[in-house]
């Protein structure tokens, strides 16, 4: 038996030599979310870094909102988080009436959150079923989906869309919600309780799920916030930052639910903080749908809102303010603001710039998958590959929120 | 101290297994009292603690100048802010004068006492600005994205490369002199939009370059001529 000769840096006896090898995952790869493409390095069978490649579905979205007008801009919010478009379209519509001093009637203020909630409930929907989906088990996915779809013919009900929605306006709502709605949704409500008991009895204990989840991709707090991390990955490690109750908007600050967190900081616990938060998303909705009242859903203003049909016919006053909205659009005063919302992901905020005219002069988004995506860099340092992907899932990003 | 590395860090991955805390169920704060009124977000006084102006605007912003933006980021990050979002914007063609071109605007936020704050700094064509990565590790891809969508070139970041443009792309396309579809939009090697050719394919007079046969929705002088139906009706 020869002994290996010894060189720099020769590793102890019993352990190989391996050479540094990259791996190309992606763009198009069913664990990446969409079209992310990952260059890892690997030692063996771990990972010595990641470096992702992104911008595959760069539509320039910032530039479109600077073309078009600031109602036309709800059209494009939804298309960024397409899992949590409500997430989007709120924080748009809030800036947009937060420039223009809107008055939102409190009938579409309780409707934005219950939709803002069922639209999380649907994020973490997907997130449940494709994110074990990941790891290699198919069941899940069949389960979530089930709800997922329920979820969705109440989207479709509410405004003729089952993604992409685009059902907020500035100044309230496209139109009110249909007749026996708020029942519909006090049905999927249950099936949903049941859904949740479900998952947490059929894989959250999964002892092959725990093996792949439990201590793997660590972010401390303190790394988390240097890291910029935001929504349900901070709160794993701890930081119990939700903008609801922080910063509330749309009257959050009346609703009675709890911020969950974990000290945990693994992939276990960002998953276990996406089960626990179905609960309190449903508390919400349950709420909310107790609090609506018959009333407007649009903002009185008719330089803002449309208005209705029948008045068309009786009102020449009518027929300008249509003509003026739809070919112009209302003229916000010059300004920048910001309002940070809660989404599935972390803080969305839209920074509007505006300077006077019928369409923004400059519109950032503060999108939350892509300063999340971070993370990865991060957290799959010394892990092997397989713990790549569990890492990848949890941090649950999406990749028209990262490439906008 | 490298700021990734805590002084209690340990190793990650499989062999980390052990570092992760026994109970991985979640904590659900029990719906206790109300927390009492959260204290003040103002941030006039500490905007005035480090020295800097504040810019009257509807949110809190502090004008900061480029030689003082990291050490205010670092007083901030003692302060325990974390840096949410780096916005650039272009004021080349807005209404109102503006001190300068370009705008980097970071916004910066205190997870446990909720106060936001805008470091604002100006900026012209040809000027950069110090990364911010040094103080908090978020600035990585948000600097790479104002880099690549703005121009705007940070000094000291490790990695500033385009990130979500293609590769081959030329020119920023959020600067306000970028051009929309009208003039040649380049790539390396020689390939480029040409915009007589998919202008062609809006207006619907040939297929264009996308074959898209929609209607002229925007442009000016020749271009305001309604579309064309061919010969023989549409194919």
């Amino acid at each position: 038996m020869t002994t290996a000769p010894e060189r720099p840096g020769a590793l102890p006896e019993g352990q190989m030599h391996t050479q540094i090898m990259s791996l190309n995952v992606g763009p198009q790869h069913p664990s990446t979310h969409g079209v992310l493409r990952l260059v890892v390095d690997m030692d063996g069978e771990y990972v010595v870094k990641v470096t992702p490649h992104m911008g595959y579905l760069h539509t320039g979205f910032e530039k479109t909102f600077e073309n078009r007008t600031y109602q036309q801009g709800v059209t494009y919010a939804p298309r960024t988080d397409y899992l949590h478009s409500f997430g989007h379209e709120l924080a748009y519509v809030l800036s947009v009436e937060k420039l223009l001093q809107a008055d939102v009637p409190e009938r579409a203020t309780t409707v934005r959150v219950i939709l803002h909630e069922l639209g999380r409930i649907h994020s973490h929907l997907v997130f449940v079923g494709t994110g074990l989906l990941d790891l290699g088990a198919l069941t899940p996915f069949f389960y979530a989906f089930r709800e997922k779809e329920a979820l969705q013919d109440l989207f479709e009900a509410v405004c003729g869309y089952r993604m992409n929605q685009g059902y907020f306006r500035v100044g309230g709502l496209y139109r009110d919600i249909p007749d026996g709605w708020p029942a519909r949704v006090e049905k999927f409500l249950d099936q949903m309780e049941r859904g949740v008991t479900e998952y947490s009895t059929l894989f959250a204990q999964n002892p092959i799920f725990l093996d792949r989840a439990k201590g793997v991709g660590v972010i401390p707090p303190e790394v988390a916030i240097n890291l910029g991390l935001t929504g349900p990955n901070l709160r794993a490690s701890g930081v119990p930052l939700d903008h609801r109750k922080d910063n509330p908007y749309c009257g959050y600050e009346s609703y009675d639910f709890n911020v969950i967190t974990s000290t945990d900081g693994d992939s276990l616990a960002r998953f276990n903080m996406r089960l626990l938060e179905f609960g309190e998303s449903i508390k919400i909705v349950r709420q909310a749908l107790k609090r609506l009242r018959p009333g407007p859903v649009k903002d009185p203003n008719r330089k803002i809102s449309l208005p209705p049909r029948h008045e068309l016919e009786t009102s020449m006053e009518a027929v300008i303010h249509h003509f003026k909205l739809v070919t112009e659009g209302f003229h916000p005063p010059t300004g920048e603001v910001y309002v940070p919302v809660e989404s599935a992901r972390g803080e969305v905020g839209y920074y509007i710039v505006s300077d006077g005219g019928s369409m923004p002069y400059r519109v950032k988004i503060r999108a939350p998958s892509f300063v999340n995506l971070q993370a990865l860099e991060y957290a799959c340092v010394g892990a092997q590959f397989a713990d790549l992907i569990t890492i990848l899932a949890t941090i649950d990003p999406v990749l028209g929120d990262v490439d906008r | 101290m490298d700021p990734l590395k805590p002084a209690d860090a340990k190793p990650m991955g499989r062999e980390g297994v052990a570092q992760s805390s026994t109970s991985a169920a979640p904590v659900v704060p029990s719906p206790g009292p109300v927390t009492p009124a959260a204290p003040s977000r103002d941030v006039t006084g500490l905007i005035a603690e480090l020295g800097l102006t504040e810019d009257h605007a509807a949110e809190p912003t502090a004008l900061v100048t480029p030689g003082d933006l990291l050490r205010a980021a670092q007083a901030l990050k003692d302060h325990g802010f974390m840096l949410m979002d780096t916005v650039g914007i272009d004021y080349s063609t807005y209404t109102e004068a503006r001190p300068k071109r370009f705008a980097v605007l970071h916004n910066i936020y205190h997870p446990r006492d909720h106060r936001r704050v805008f470091l604002r700094v100006w900026l012209d064509d040809g000027e950069v600005l110090p990364s911010l990565y040094p103080v908090w590790r978020a600035a990585n891809y948000l600097e790479r994205e104002v880099y690549d969508l703005m121009g705007v070139t940070f000094t000291g970041h490790p990695d500033l490369r385009k990130v979500l443009t293609p590769d081959d792309l030329e020119g920023h396309p959020l600067r306000k002199d970028f051009p929309l579809g009208e003039t040649p939009t380049l790539f390396r090697e020689g390939r480029h939009l040409d915009p007589a050719a998919f202008r062609a394919g809006l207006t619907g007079r040939d297929a264009g370059l996308t074959g898209y046969r929609g209607e002229l929705r925007r442009g000016r002088g020749e271009d305001r001529l309604p579309p064309v139906m061919p010969e023989g009706g549409p194919k």
